[in-house]
């Protein structure tokens, strides 16, 4: 046995664990997709092949483009929110001198707590009778119907997810800031930029790769939102906090057309992707620190 | 030698003993005092029969029941019999999936030997699909209006309001803004919600009459109207919220509500003090509506049904028997649950007599006959979404005029039942 052959025998070797995996967790499912997206089936019995119709279904589907706009209307809120509050919270962590990892820990429990708790307590906090409403209804004589005006619903679902994600964005960003060397700021003070213009010019450039993670990241998030509208206002009202997630679930469970919930997913998954290549084709720059 | 030889039978025989044991998986409703019921029954048949062993558990929990199952027939592992089916569900189980055994077909004569021994003929017959009977009713809950009796008297009220105006004669007198509102409207945001808001209303208003009739949405009619207008006059007065907070009625933000029987022992054990000032009455109808008329509800009417995968039907069906033909059973059920039995005997039975007695059950066991059950449609789900969208949400944010809403939703319905 030659050595070449020895070398790829072991190669193949170590592969193959990971080859057999994503046979069965990938491969399997993929096939199953594709056959389920060009038919009908119900659970049970064998799939009955319909060709294009489910696409065709899908382009004349109402709610289907309700749920598209209701992403959008989610990314417009979220992705500001979420944007500002991280780049703060990495701005803020830079500068800090104590309990640094005790602010990132406080944080970071937000990112890991479990979705369905928290969605119970938020709900809670912004029922009609909850701490807010009350608190604005002694003071002002008004309550805001977060959970049940069709636009504020949205907006409130947004806030949520900011409040999660916050500390998890916020330390990509901060290692971002952890890269940029000394010199460069030093260099720039010597050459009497104020700190407005450090930022513009040389911090937010300079980002630009911690950046793009985290938009790439925020939006497949918008993307497979579930758990708070399942748990708190369950797709309405008026469907305007319906997301893709909730839709697919709802239309393979409830209304039992899993063939059509597939197809949903891969629109889905289409739709997702283009905007994240735009994304990348439009902010992603070369970051070179020489 | 000898000895070894018995040893050796001994063993084999031993080992078909054990392996001769069937096991039933068997699913009910995740409710508290169903529990109670069918674990003593069960715990029951399987010490007199150890043969035939029933696997009890409560359906998983999901976001319902419905979806529970499904998710289970999917991954293959759905139980043999199940309860908690509503009529819908059943169809669609029974027409879209094909998944359901006919209980007339397989087990024939014995069916009906049990039907008859049930006394519950007449209440099949609302469960009649294509010809055949998937389902072995269990209860029906004729939906009832609650009202907080010692509110009203403090208001000067001896019996509560019968018709729409007096509901809103009574909201001037009683509402505080953002505190104190009259009655709930809306059930919620869930697809089954509907049945306990529009849908009993129009059956109130209507003497009972379908929503859906012919494959086609018919409540945009005087009675939907009717109906639509109140709920929305509700809301635009800030007479009702959508947002109650939790226990309203028992905690004295709102004077009535629509209510399943299911909510009794709930309020007598949370709210002692509440529990003796309930007033039963059918549901509020129009003004219109004539005073010596009988008043229709909605029947939330439950049964059982066995799945076709299911191994040993005839055991199965040997259980069901012997839990549903003794009246016994069905008298332990009204005592943990306080929902009336399926059957058509309750006020002649001797065995219920003394359940008769307690009035907010013989209220209940009365308004049976004025239940009707949903419309036998295979997707429920949908139309009711369609309701909750087009309709009730409109209404409740004041987002359309009740005209403008029924149309769009039986509009909507109707592309949905085509």
């Amino acid at each position: 046995m030659s050595l070449k052959r020895r070398e790829a025998r072991l190669g193949w070797g170590l592969v193959s664990i990971y080859l057999l995996y994503t046979a069965i967790f990938w491969g399997y499912p993929f096939v199953w997709m594709l056959i389920l997206a060009f038919s009908r089936w119900k659970f049970v019995g064998s799939p009955k092949f319909v060709g294009l119709q489910n696409f065709f279904r899908i382009f004349e589907d109402k709610i289907f483009w309700r749920v598209f706009l209701n992403t959008m209307n989610f990314l417009s809120y979220f992705i500001p929110m979420v944007f500002i509050a991280s780049i703060l919270f990495a701005i803020a962590l830079n500068r800090m001198k104590y309990f640094k990892t005790f602010v990132t820990l406080s944080f970071l429990v937000a990112y890991v707590s479990s979705g369905v708790a928290y969605s119970i307590m938020f709900q809670r906090i912004f029922s009609e009778t909850g701490p807010i409403n009350r608190f604005l209804y002694n003071a002002f004589g008004i309550t805001i119907p977060w959970f049940t005006d069709p636009q504020l619903a949205m907006l409130t679902i947004a806030i949520m997810v900011t409040w999660k994600f916050v500390g998890y964005y916020g330390l990509i960003l901060y290692s971002g800031l952890q890269a940029i060397p000394k010199s460069i700021f030093e260099a720039a003070e010597l050459d009497g930029a104020t700190s407005w213009v450090k930022f513009w010019k040389i911090t937010l450039p300079l980002l630009n790769p911690a950046i793009v993670t985290v938009l790439i990241l925020a939006v497949n998030l918008s993307f497979g939102i579930f758990t708070e509208p399942y748990m708190i206002t369950g797709g309405g009202p008026m469907n305007r906090t319906l997301t893709f997630m909730l839709y697919m679930y709802n239309t393979a469970f409830q209304r039992i057309n899993p063939s059509y919930a597939t197809t949903i997913a891969i629109m889905t998954a289409l739709i997702n992707f283009s905007i994240v290549i735009f994304i990348r084709k439009v902010i992603e720059k070369e970051v070179t620190v020489v | 030698m000898w000895k070894r030889v018995l040893l050796f039978m001994l063993v084999v025989l031993s080992v078909f003993a054990f392996a001769e044991v069937k096991k039933i998986v068997f699913w009910t409703a995740p409710n508290p005092n169903q529990e109670t019921f069918w674990k003593e029954l069960v715990e029951k048949w399987n010490a007199e029969h150890p043969d035939v062993q029933i696997e009890w558990s409560v359906i998983p929990a999901a976001g319902s029941s419905e979806e529970a199952i499904l998710n289970a027939i999917a991954a293959g592992n759905a139980p043999d019999i199940c309860t908690n089916i509503f009529s819908g569900f059943a169809a669609q189980l029974a027409e879209e999936l094909d998944v359901l055994v006919a209980f007339d077909e397989e087990f024939g004569e014995e069916f009906w030997k049990l039907v008859d021994a049930r006394k519950m003929r007449g209440i099949l017959e609302g469960w009649k699909l294509n010809g055949h009977y998937y389902v072995i009713p269990i209860y029906s809950n004729p939906m009832l209006f609650w009202w907080r009796g010692d509110l009203l008297k403090e208001l000067g009220y001896d019996k509560p309001p019968r018709t729409y105006s007096e509901i809103y004669e009574l909201a001037k007198k009683w509402v505080v803004p953002k505190e104190k509102y009259v009655i709930r409207a809306v059930a919620g945001r869930n697809w089954w919600d509907r049945w306990f808001d529009f849908i009993t209303f129009y059956y109130a208003a209507s003497g009972g009459k379908p929503y859906i009739e012919n494959g086609k949405a018919v409540f945009n009619n005087e009675y939907g109207k009717a109906v639509a207008e109140f709920i929305y006059t509700l809301f635009k007065n800030g007479w009702t919220a959508v947002d109650l907070g939790q226990d309203p009625f028992e905690n004295g933000t709102i004077l009535g509500q629509l209510m399943g029987p299911w909510h009794l022992n709930y309020t007598k054990e949370h709210y002692p003090e509440v529990y003796p000032h309930i007033v039963m009455t059918p549901p509020p109808v129009p003004d219109n509506y004539p005073e010596d008329k009988p008043i229709y509800t909605f029947a939330d009417t439950k049964g059982l049904v066995m799945f076709e995968h299911c191994k040993y039907k005839k055991e199965a069906f040997e259980f069901i028997k012997w839990v549903f033909s003794n009246a016994q059973n069905d008298a332990r059920w009204i005592e943990l649950t306080r929902m009336p039995p399926a059957r058509e005997d309750l006020g002649t039975n001797p065995v219920f007599a003394e359940y008769m007695k307690d009035p907010y059950f013989a209220k209940i066991a009365e308004a049976v006959a004025y239940a009707v059950p949903p419309a036998m449609i295979t997707n429920t789900i949908d139309v009711q979404n369609a309701m909750t969208t087009y309709l009730m949400e409109p209404l409740m944010y004041l987002k359309a005029t009740p005209e403008e809403a029924l149309k769009q939703a039986v509009k909507e319905i109707n592309a949905l039942l085509w």
